[in-house]
């Protein structure tokens, strides 16, 4: 495939909303296919209100705003994946569901598109043995949040092929990624080791060590991280955090991986983080963290 | 002789075609949106109605063709063949130390314009793929690569180095490069036509303003200063430029706004200057307008511009020990006739004095707005980029 234009993302959650939007804001034309209307509407607000949120930092322009939007549509047809390039699929890490995706990939799109996987925990070679084609099956474990973090790690199955590969790597500059290449494993890098900081970060605070703003704090300036475990644990979703830690768990059987009684306590009382409004820390309508005193579980 | 002049960004590609005999214009251009199947192509020849087509154009290669075979069709065509396009002159925005002139395209210099890249990472590509794409296309054409940074390269080391360790020039070549040059270039030697002096005998303060803005200080026909530095960020306020400021501002509004290096430069470059102050637009009619109507932040908006444009005009007659001539160009300085006039009144302690009547006058040409008595000439003289490319072009086929 000579030339890579229509992209279309498969799942418009926050991961495939933040692919799509880096995408259109390189000028690809880009299609976030979603399961009902109501979740392609919620993936338009979600990279809307990312885009104005980076309007209001300054960071884009109304015009760049516009062009980005321009290049993005939302569909619940499947259809789309006719004209379809390049596929991402970023769907629940969720075998079934995947396994339904890829079925329909198959029969939609051309031969020779590469269907790349987000999954982080899932192996990518099963994944790929779902296809007629699993040599153009690749994984590419995008990093939250995505239109600014430069970095994708790119996770070869065991038939994935060369060009399949070349085709990833010439365009993942376009998309103004770097990319670490990294071989199938649970978690590969970033996965694997972000939960298990988040998950000894949440055992620090059952032992009392420490509060949640200290551990965070003593983390953000110590090792100059942008935001410290809890709120970043807060800005995954806390349910997709004990989900990886459950998944590097069963895999590896090893106890590092046990995720803390309290991370499973908060999810089974839906304190998932940003998205309810309240994970270890209390957020407002804008993903913003309420100040101290105000946001922390007591 | 045909030349045609190519400015490539990275989804368009602006063109000239000139016939050199008499520096007509035969064909201009635009291409838009390439890596689309959308693509805009905008034609304009003299004497025929504008030409808007859409096309799917996916590189600049593929755009280029589509150019030239628009150039050569039955229809719209100006030319028979593409034989007759002698030279190709290319735009190129920066040319690090490489470059103080225009010079014919060698794989060494293709080369050296790989290696500044770095200095200017947003420009410098695409201007390779235009070459690229060229060089394929016409292949029996001379290509020749002009410089924005070129005409600057004669600044004095103690204009061009800034006051940090020098180990920052040695290791990355930071230093002021300065902007717009074949634009400054070609309205020095006009208006040394204009004056009916030698260049190498004037003294020149070139106030190039437009959406971005530079001023130069040219000396005997050498520029010895200009206020763009390692980037078009610095100097003058612009529409959406901030131009100079406290650098500590940078590091500051990073941690109190929480801003990305990224953030940080698309508020300085798109949202700074005239709209950033005004809140309304980086266009100096609408914001003018605005004053008129009585919006507060228009009026200091312009006040500020005004300002800065005159305390740098000023320190730029101390740079050189005076000047005979002062200069506006390009859209703003050929244009804005309230700007003009504001900025001379508080000249005149230079000996400075324009006539109000001449000023507001609006043509496309080169003319002598100061008085008979001001003691420096002021000239409004339009600027022609394309044509100074195209020049350097035949000159260049000429000696090649």
């Amino acid at each position: 495939m000579d030339q890579i234009q229509q992209v279309v993302v498969v799942g418009g959650g926050v991961m495939g909303a933040g692919i799509a939007e880096l995408l259109a804001s390189k000028r690809f034309e880009t299609t976030i296919l979603e399961k009902d209307p109501q979740a392609a509407e919620q993936a338009k607000r979600s990279v809307v209100h990312s885009l104005d949120r980076k309007l209001a930092k300054w960071g884009i322009t109304e015009a760049e705003k516009k062009i980005i939007l321009s290049n993005l549509h939302f569909s619940t047809d499947p259809s789309v994946l006719k004209d379809a390039d390049f596929v991402i699929e970023s769907v629940d890490e969720d075998i079934q569901i995947k396994k339904e995706i890829y079925h329909l990939c198959d029969q939609k799109c051309r031969p020779e598109v590469v269907f790349a996987s987000n999954t982080s925990t899932l192996s990518l070679t099963e994944i790929a043995a779902m296809t007629q084609h699993p040599d153009k099956v690749i994984g590419l474990h995008f990093v939250y949040p995505v239109p600014t973090i430069p970095v994708v790690e790119v996770v070869r199955g065991l038939k994935t092929s060369d060009q399949t590969v070349n085709i990833v790597r010439k365009l993942l500059p376009e998309w103004g990624l770097s990319a670490v290449e990294v071989f199938e494993s649970p978690g590969f890098v970033t996965t694997r080791m972000i939960v298990l900081m988040i998950n000894e970060a949440t055992n620090i605070l059952m032992e009392g060590v420490a509060t949640v703003e200290e551990i965070d704090r003593a983390m953000k300036l110590g090792y100059q991280f942008h935001a410290g475990p809890f709120e970043m644990a807060d800005r995954f979703g806390l349910d997709s955090v004990l989900a990886a830690l459950e998944q590097l768990f069963r895999e590896f059987g090893e106890a590092k991986f046990r995720p803390a009684p309290l991370l499973k306590k908060m999810v089974r009382a839906k304190q998932l983080g940003v998205k309810t409004g309240e994970g270890f820390f209390r957020y407002d309508q804008e993903g913003i963290r309420m100040s101290e005193g105000e946001g922390s579980v007591s | 002789m045909k030349v045609l002049v190519i400015n490539c960004g990275s989804s368009s590609i602006k063109y000239q075609l000139f016939e050199m005999t008499d520096e007509s214009v035969l064909a201009s251009g635009l291409v838009e949106k390439i890596g689309t199947d959308a693509a805009i192509i905008k034609q304009e020849t003299p004497d025929r109605e504008e030409l808007v087509l859409t096309s799917e154009i996916l590189d600049h290669r593929d755009g280029l063709n589509k150019v030239l075979s628009l150039l050569m069709s039955k229809e719209h065509g100006v030319i028979q063949s593409a034989d007759e396009i002698s030279a190709v002159g290319h735009r190129v925005v920066h040319g690090g130390e490489f470059f103080s002139e225009s010079v014919v395209i060698t794989s060494e210099v293709r080369q050296a314009i790989r290696k500044t890249i770095d200095l200017a990472p947003l420009h410098n590509p695409p201007n390779l793929l235009g070459i690229d794409a060229a060089q394929a296309q016409l292949s029996n054409a001379v290509h020749v690569a002009v410089f924005d940074t070129a005409f600057h390269q004669t600044m004095p080391d103690y204009a061009f180095m800034y006051p940090i360790p020098r180990v920052l020039y040695q290791k990355h070549r930071i230093r002021r490069y300065g902007f717009h040059g074949t634009s400054h270039k070609y309205v020095a030697q006009k208006a040394a036509e204009f004056l009916g002096r030698p260049l190498d005998e004037l003294k020149l303060i070139i106030a190039h303003i437009g959406n971005g803005a530079s001023l130069s200080a040219v000396e005997y026909g050498k520029s010895v200063d200009t206020s763009m530095g390692m980037t078009p960020l610095e100097g003058l306020m612009m529409g959406t430029r901030s131009g100079d400021i406290d650098p500590a501002i940078v590091p500051f509004v990073m941690a109190k706004e929480d801003l990305t290096l990224g953030e940080v430069q698309s508020m300085l470059n798109k949202h700074s200057g005239l709209l950033g102050v005004s809140g309304l637009s980086g266009d100096m009619r609408e914001v003018t307008e605005a004053m008129f109507d009585g919006n507060p932040q228009a009026k200091l908006a312009i006040e500020m511009y005004v300002y800065r444009l005159r305390k740098m005009i000023g320190g730029y007659f101390a740079a050189i020990n005076g000047a005979d001539a002062l200069i506006f160009t390009a859209g703003v300085g050929e244009n804005a006739s309230l700007i003009r006039e504001k900025v001379c009144s508080g000249l005149s302690y230079l000996g400075i004095e324009i006539n109000l009547e001449e000023n507001s006058v609006r043509r496309k040409e080169e003319r002598k707005i100061s008085t008979p008595q001001s003691k420096i000439d002021v000239l409004v003289v339009p600027t022609n980029e394309e044509l100074m490319i195209a020049r350097d072009a035949k000159n260049l086929v000429s000696s090649h």
